[in-house]
């Protein structure tokens, strides 16, 4: 309070012309500390005043009237009836200091002869603070808007001037003194951005509203840069426009940055999308825009799920993603994932998570990668692989047909050869005629035994190699009685039991003669190992399982011990009883003639209880 | 060369089980020859006579492909009776296959001594005695 007062405290100081006070009013006393007896009547130069401000005060009087410099200011100023005006700092009796503004005017008599001086001092110290403490705002705005590249301005619509903060000639390289219009401005936009800012400027005096704006220009020395217009249209009580008031920042290197970022994001292989957390799409890249078929525009803003088929559709993933943000995959390793294009086609994807943390919070980024071509190639690999499957698995057929036959030739031909040899030997080294006689008989038993033996691999081979089997409807019944009739003898000697039921397949597509060959050795089998205590109980029954045409033949008899005999049950002349029938010829031919027509034969049987043949025709 | 060892062929072909008779006979140096057609009559002969020397064979001459019981399944049992034995028995596998499977099974049984490939030759029969006789002494 005691500061505004002084203020308004007006100190009214006279001298004569030999410089002694004769008037000293009370506000002098109270500004400078003085009692007026104490000054009234001093003869000496104004000791309230500082040496150093008194000096220029001189200089500059002397300059102004262009006298000698060490003219009396005093003088100099009654000669040329002037007046002088400035601060002073005052020094008051206590020895503080405040700043005055001061003015000293030379007295004059009514004949113009100078007769004194009034100095009239004010204090100007709370005036010069607020001076000082907006000059002090004025730098920090002037520092601030530097270091943000930002500049403010004025548009008075009415008065058609303009005003720039200095940082904003800055920004545009313009000279402080330039004189400004609202052109000044609209000649350093870009050429490429003028309609744009045109067009913003007039809707916003229309509107009455400022449109934020971004665009480029072009600065005095020829820089393209990228500013931000922000600012509000201030309207008169009748809602007339009176000023746009405003800031405009250089957003360059922001712009630099994002263009970046989105030249990182197009130049990303993948398509890229990026959503925020209610799952609307910020940010969608070309490849984004090539695999979904959607333009940026139409993506922007819209949810996610747009590009998720309906199946997949679950926000829940989405928020668990946002509770716990970390990096991962999806769509890989049998977890198919598809994404939606805008034509309704389901694409096979795969999707990478990235959380990514902005200022607008936290998004995430998908890199979608189209793995449809992979999808085909997989594909490929499988029915490549399944092919060579089938392949393996004939070459494994083959292998153990040419295993079949090498244990054939090691067995079977090679033995009978070994005894002919050994025949030989003792041959030549007989003595007796009796004695070549018997071995004759030996050499005779060994070439029968040979001669079927090879008439036996003969017909497998034929029977393996031929290619066009003679293919017939044939009824199951028919080739049983056929069979029956072959075997009547033995069925009669020994009270064979046969019994049938072919109801659920009566008759299949096949040949005939192999047909009639399987029921021959399988039926003659069951009678020949029948067992001594029972008479043989056939029964053969034909299925359809699963598409596939089944026969059985189940019988009484002997058995077969399967653990040590079950891996040659059907090799050539292996036989399993000591019954002088048996040759091991049947059962070979019979898995021969099966094999051959793409079916197998297999054998279920126990020692005493009987055994049980299933052929599976087309397995 | 003195002691007179007993002969056991295990074979179903006759035509071998003549020849090789033949030739151990030619030899003049065996007490006894029997023969088998399979490897289970083999087997029901040794249950038979598990401490019987005089019956029981020096040698046995074993098959690989007989029906019933082949030669392979002839020495699963015959690994079980074994310990039951009082008398060692020197047992070659003979076949005419010259498959090498069947040859590397035959070598891979400890209790076989050596796989020959038919047919026998009568030298083949008289070093399978000489190594017999050194063993012995």
């Amino acid at each position: 309070m005691k500061v505004n007062t002084n203020s308004e405290i007006t100190a009214i100081l006279a001298t004569n012309n030999d410089g002694i006070v004769y008037q000293f009013n009370t506000d002098a006393e109270t500004l400078l500390g003085y009692s007026s007896k104490e000054i009234i009547g001093l003869e000496k130069a104004p000791f309230f005043l500082i040496e150093e401000e008194f000096n220029n005060f001189r200089k500059d009087i002397a300059n102004r009237y262009k006298e000698n410099l060490d003219s009396d200011p005093y003088k100099l100023l009654a000669k040329y009836n002037g007046y002088d005006s400035r601060e002073w700092t005052i020094i008051k009796k206590d020895g503080s200091r405040f700043v005055g503004h001061s003015t000293l005017t030379p007295l004059k008599n009514e004949h113009g002869e100078n007769t004194g001086f009034l100095r009239i001092i004010k204090n100007i110290t709370n005036q010069k603070e607020t001076e000082n403490e907006l000059l002090r705002k004025n730098q920090v705005l002037n520092a601030a808007e530097k270091i943000s590249m930002m500049g403010h301005w004025q548009l008075d619509t009415i008065a058609d001037s303009v005003k720039w903060s200095s940082n904003l000639f800055n920004i545009f390289e313009v000279d402080t003194n330039q004189a400004l219009r609202f052109e000044t401005y609209f000649n350093f936009v870009h050429p490429e951005d003028k309609a744009i800012v045109s067009a913003s400027f007039d809707k916003s005096i229309k509107d009455k509203v400022f449109y934020d704006l971004l665009h480029r220009i072009k600065s005095t020395s020829g820089k393209t840069k990228t500013v931000q217009l922000l600012g509000e249209v201030l309207t008169d009580n009748a809602g007339n426009v009176i000023e746009i008031i405003g800031t405009c920042q250089d957003v360059t290197q922001q712009r630099m940055a994002e263009i970046k970022f989105k030249g990182l994001l197009e130049s990303a292989p993948d398509a890229m999308v990026i959503v925020n957390d209610s799952g609307k799409i910020q940010l969608v890249n070309k490849q984004a825009e090539k695999l979904f078929g959607y333009r940026s525009q139409e993506l922007i803003n819209k949810p996610v799920e747009l590009l998720i088929p309906d199946k997949y559709k679950h926000t829940s993933h989405r928020e668990n993603f946002f509770s716990m943000p970390k990096t991962r995959k999806m769509g890989e390793e049998g977890d198919d994932l598809y994404g939606l294009n805008k034509n309704g086609i389901e694409i096979p994807i795969q999707i990478s998570l990235s959380p990514l943390k902005t200022e607008e919070g936290l998004l995430v980024s998908a890199a979608i990668r189209d793995i449809t071509i992979q999808k085909i190639a997989e594909k490929k690999i499988i029915e490549a692989k399944n092919s060579l499957e089938i392949l393996a698995n004939k070459l494994t057929i083959q292998n153990t047909q040419l295993a079949d036959f090498a244990q054939i030739t090691s067995h079977n031909l090679r033995a009978p050869v070994s005894n002919l040899n050994s025949l030989l030997d003792f041959y030549n080294i007989a003595e007796t005629e009796d004695e070549k006689v018997i071995l004759f008989e030996k050499f005779e038993i060994v070439i029968n035994h040979l001669t079927e033996t090879l008439n036996t691999l003969i017909k497998a081979l034929k029977t393996k190699n031929e290619t066009v089997k003679n293919i017939e409807t044939i009824m199951f019944d028919d080739v049983l009685i056929k069979t029956k009739e072959i075997l009547s003898g033995q069925i009669l000697k020994t009270g064979a039991k046969i019994t049938t039921d072919f109801s659920q397949s009566p008759h299949i597509e096949y040949n005939k003669f192999y047909l009639e060959s399987i029921f021959l050795n399988l039926l003659s089998n069951a009678i020949k190992y029948k067992s001594e205590e029972r008479a043989p109980e056939i029964f053969i029954q034909s299925v359809i399982e699963e598409g596939v045409q089944k026969l059985m033949f189940k019988d009484n008899g002997l058995g077969i011990n399967l653990k040590r005999h079950g891996h040659k049950i059907f090799g050539l002349n292996k036989v399993f009883h000591r019954h002088p029938d048996a040759k091991g010829v049947g059962l070979f031919m019979t898995k021969t003639q099966i094999e051959s027509l793409g079916g197998n034969i297999t054998v279920e049987s126990e020692v005493n209880i009987g055994s049980s043949f299933n052929i599976n025709f087309n397995k | 060369m003195n002691k007179n060892f007993n002969f056991c062929i295990v074979d179903d072909d006759d035509i071998y089980q003549f020849a090789i008779k033949k030739t151990i006979e030619s030899l003049n140096l065996t007490q006894k020859i029997i023969a088998f057609s399979d490897g289970e009559e083999a087997l029901n002969f040794m249950i038979e006579n598990l401490n019987n020397d005089e019956e029981l064979p020096d040698v046995i001459l074993l098959d690989i492909n007989m029906p019933i019981m082949d030669g392979f399944q002839f020495m699963e049992e015959y690994i079980q009776i074994k310990p039951k034995l009082g008398k060692k028995i020197t047992i070659y596998m003979v076949s005419s296959s010259v498959d090498q499977t069947d040859i590397d099974r035959a070598n891979r049984i400890s209790d076989v001594s050596d796989y020959i490939i038919k047919p026998i030759k009568p030298g083949k029969i008289k070093s399978i005695i000489e190594k017999l006789s050194m063993q012995e002494n």
